[in-house]
């Protein structure tokens, strides 16, 4: 059957079209899924699956390690995007001011997300390193020497550090993000504000905060699904620790899989599809909450 | 023509057993996956091996695949479920799972073990079965710097080994005098934090309790115990390690000890020699450098102040699943002679399981085995590093709160006891 015979019957040009990103999408994400939540409810050894109910999920509730991860990023997911967004459109206000030296800050700001979190990382190690990093040698240099610590060895200091580094390296992501919103802005309205004397702070809060209020909203989801999954960062620096204050969700799962000397896939499975729910859970009620009820019209 | 055609015809007979012959050719390809793929001379030695392998056993080849260990275990892990893992591969004591699973082939019967230590085969020995080829082993000694310590003015008694109160004299004199009493870091190592600990430990319960307290049959809260680590929290409150202690890596602490800053001490697997033994800038240690074995201090009513911790570490076994065990069972039997032992010695410059003979190691660093030899006479050891006796969560929260957060002063004994019970 030929290609134009097969697309003349609606349901058929559907199936034609849909099929390979749906075989995709139940072969990649789908059936992975299904899988983990399967594992979830046995011990899955290399050469035998045993069900075991809800003892993994049992397990879970009193695994003190993984409450500490969850706390850990939970911490992280909820700081991080304030951060970001908040600095990001300080940054993008001034770029969309024209500050002198526009054009190099936009490209200095935005080059960190260029990097992958393992070129951050080790950079990142080697600036906090105690001895010659830049962060303690600036310390020492303007004499606070008390100050020097060795910033991801200390528990009270390893996640603030770290949230400092995705702070660094995804501002100038949202800035870019947060820029081109506010150059979309039509113009009539900006310029009706100045004509009715308002001042550069009434018209930032009360125009064109409301108006690009949409791409901030997305812009914190993002970062906060972001930093729910956050592993690659924590994996180069710290692994987790000292003393598990570092530890997020992924790293454990990933532990509990690969490193505690155990084949079985239905405990990190557990941990892995609780995880899933609060996400996804979080999601949800974050775009509920910021859900625009009512639209605004320029 | 007649002659031609029986030509043609004797042609493709020889065509068909030649084609029949290549399967079984390369049947005899023995598949080998290795950490070690930055370690230059421990790679050098087991492709030296498979060579000679090679040259004794005509159609038999062995093909290496070199990792980092990360990577290697990782990609044995997928393998291994898959049924695609290659004949011989790398392992350490530790992964029981591997046994657990029935991954690995028993060695008991097939391994030549009369080259081979005994405390070398216990550590490999699970339940009725023996499932590795212990190549590397390794002490954990104390290493110092002799023109420091003269420099101090503390003499050593004739067996290297100072009571626990003169070695914190020790270790506060150094920090008085501005030098860094011992060098650690724990920055990318899940254990040399905790050598300290687990040898103090060791020396103040005997072989057989400290065996009971790693696998949760003794109590942290023991009196015993308690006082070991009142005796580590005083090194530790008097600045005997690196202010960047949790931030620096193994390589570095290796740096920090011989050439910069330089420090008094360094605790460390006696495969110190793999780093510190190579050309200064490839990070060894400087020419000339007074290097010498001291003892870990003797504990106060010590059960066993002559123990010391000895570790089976790299070790090759062969894969249960393997349909060519006995191929590969003979190439790790082309490795455990007595005079590959010595190569692995002169070369490697670290231990071993099989049996050798250090007198007979000739090369520049003869000396220093001489040394070593002389550190572990008389010793009595525990086979074994705690990581590699615990597994799961005590593993865990061993490497978290011994290895690195009270050795960094972050937290006190109460918590240590604490946590350490909590995960037994």
């Amino acid at each position: 059957m030929s290609l134009n015979r097969a697309l003349q019957t609606p349901w058929r040009a559907v199936t034609v079209f849909l099929l390979p990103a749906l075989t995709i999408y139940v072969a990649l994400t789908a059936y992975p899924v299904a899988r983990t939540l399967w594992n979830s409810f046995h011990k899955v050894l290399p050469k035998r699956e045993e069900f075991v109910g809800l003892a993994n999920y049992a397990e879970l509730v009193q695994d003190e390690i993984f409450w500490r991860a969850v706390k850990n990023t939970l911490i992280w997911s909820c700081t991080s995007p304030l951060f970001e967004v908040s600095i990001a459109l300080v940054l993008s206000l001034a770029l969309y001011a024209k500050v002198p030296g526009a054009r190099f800050f936009r490209i200095a700001w935005f080059t960190p997300v260029l990097m992958s979190y393992i070129v951050v990382g080790i950079i990142w190690v080697w600036i906090y390193n105690y001895d010659w990093g830049a962060a303690n040698q600036m310390l020492r240099a303007v004499g606070l020497e008390s100050w020097v610590m060795p910033w991801l060895g200390k528990p009270t200091t390893a996640l603030p550090a770290l949230i400092f580094i995705t702070t660094w390296m995804w501002t100038g992501f949202n800035m870019v993000v947060l820029l081109a919103a506010l150059h979309s802005l039509p113009s009539e309205v900006i310029e009706a504000a100045e004509l009715d004397n308002c001042g550069w702070w009434s018209k930032t809060i009360f125009v064109i905060l409301p108006m690009i209020r949409a791409t901030v909203l997305n812009l914190i989801v993002l970062s906060f699904v972001g930093k729910m999954k956050i592993f690659d960062l924590v994996w180069i620096t710290t692994k987790g620790g000292p003393l598990w204050s570092t530890e997020t969700v992924s790293t454990y799962v990933y532990k509990r899989a690969f490193e505690w000397s155990t084949f079985d896939l239905g405990y990190p499975s557990a941990v892995a599809s609780v995880w899933f729910v609060i996400v996804l859970g979080s999601v949800l009620a974050l775009t509920w909450a910021f859900h625009q009820r009512e639209k605004l019209e320029y | 023509m007649l002659n031609i055609s029986a030509r043609i015809r004797a042609a493709l007979a020889a065509l068909g057993l030649a084609m029949l012959a290549m399967p079984c050719a390369q049947a005899q390809e023995i598949t080998v996956w290795s950490h070690w793929a930055a370690e230059a001379v421990k790679r050098g030695y087991v492709e030296e091996a498979a060579k000679r392998f090679e040259a004794s056993r005509p159609g038999v080849k062995v093909k290496i695949t070199w990792y980092e260990k990360t990577a290697l275990y990782a990609a044995l892990r997928t393998a291994l479920r898959a049924g695609q893992a290659p004949d011989v591969f790398y392992a350490e004591p530790d992964q029981t799972d591997y046994i657990d699973n029935g991954f690995l082939a028993d060695l008991s019967s097939g391994l030549n073990w009369g080259n081979i230590e005994p405390w070398a085969k216990t550590a490999w020995t699970v339940g009725r079965g023996t499932y590795g080829f212990p190549l590397e082993a390794s002490t954990v000694e104390l290493y110092y710097n002799r023109k420091l310590l003269e420099e101090l003015g503390v003499k050593l008694p004739p067996n290297g080994q100072l009571e626990q109160g003169a070695f914190l004299d020790l270790v506060k004199k150094a920090k008085a005098r501005g030098i860094t009493p011992m060098s650690q870091g724990v920055g990318d190592r899940p254990f040399p934090g905790a050598y300290v600990t687990h040898e103090v430990l060791l020396k103040k319960l005997g072989t057989k309790e400290y065996d009971d307290l790693l696998r949760g049959k003794l109590s942290w809260n023991d009196k015993r115990v308690v006082e070991a680590l009142q005796f580590v929290k005083q090194l530790v409150d008097a600045g005997a390690f690196p202010a960047s202690f949790t931030s620096l890596k193994l390589g570095e602490s290796h740096t920090y000890f011989h050439t910069n800053p330089g420090a008094l001490m360094f605790q460390m697997g006696s495969w110190y020699t793999s780093r510190a033994f190579n050309p200064t800038d490839k990070g060894g240690q400087p020419a000339g450098f007074p290097l010498g074995i001291m003892q870990m201090p003797a504990m106060t009513g010590g059960a066993c102040n002559q123990c010391k911790t000895m570790a089976v570490g790299g070790s090759f076994v062969v894969n249960a699943a393997s349909p060519r065990k006995e191929v590969a069972i003979a190439l790790l039997n082309s490795m455990a002679t007595p005079e590959m032992g010595n190569k692995w010695l002169e070369n490697v410059l670290v231990q071993t399981g099989i049996k050798t003979d250090a007198s007979k190691v000739s090369g520049p660093h003869a000396d220093y085995f001489k040394q070593l030899a002389r550190a572990n006479e008389g010793n009595t050891y525990y086979f074994g590093m705690p990581i590699q006796v615990m597994q799961g969560k005590p593993k865990e929260v061993f490497t978290q709160v011994i290895n690195n957060a009270f050795p960094a002063g972050s937290i006190g004994i109460d918590d240590v006891v604490k946590q350490m019970n909590a995960a037994k």
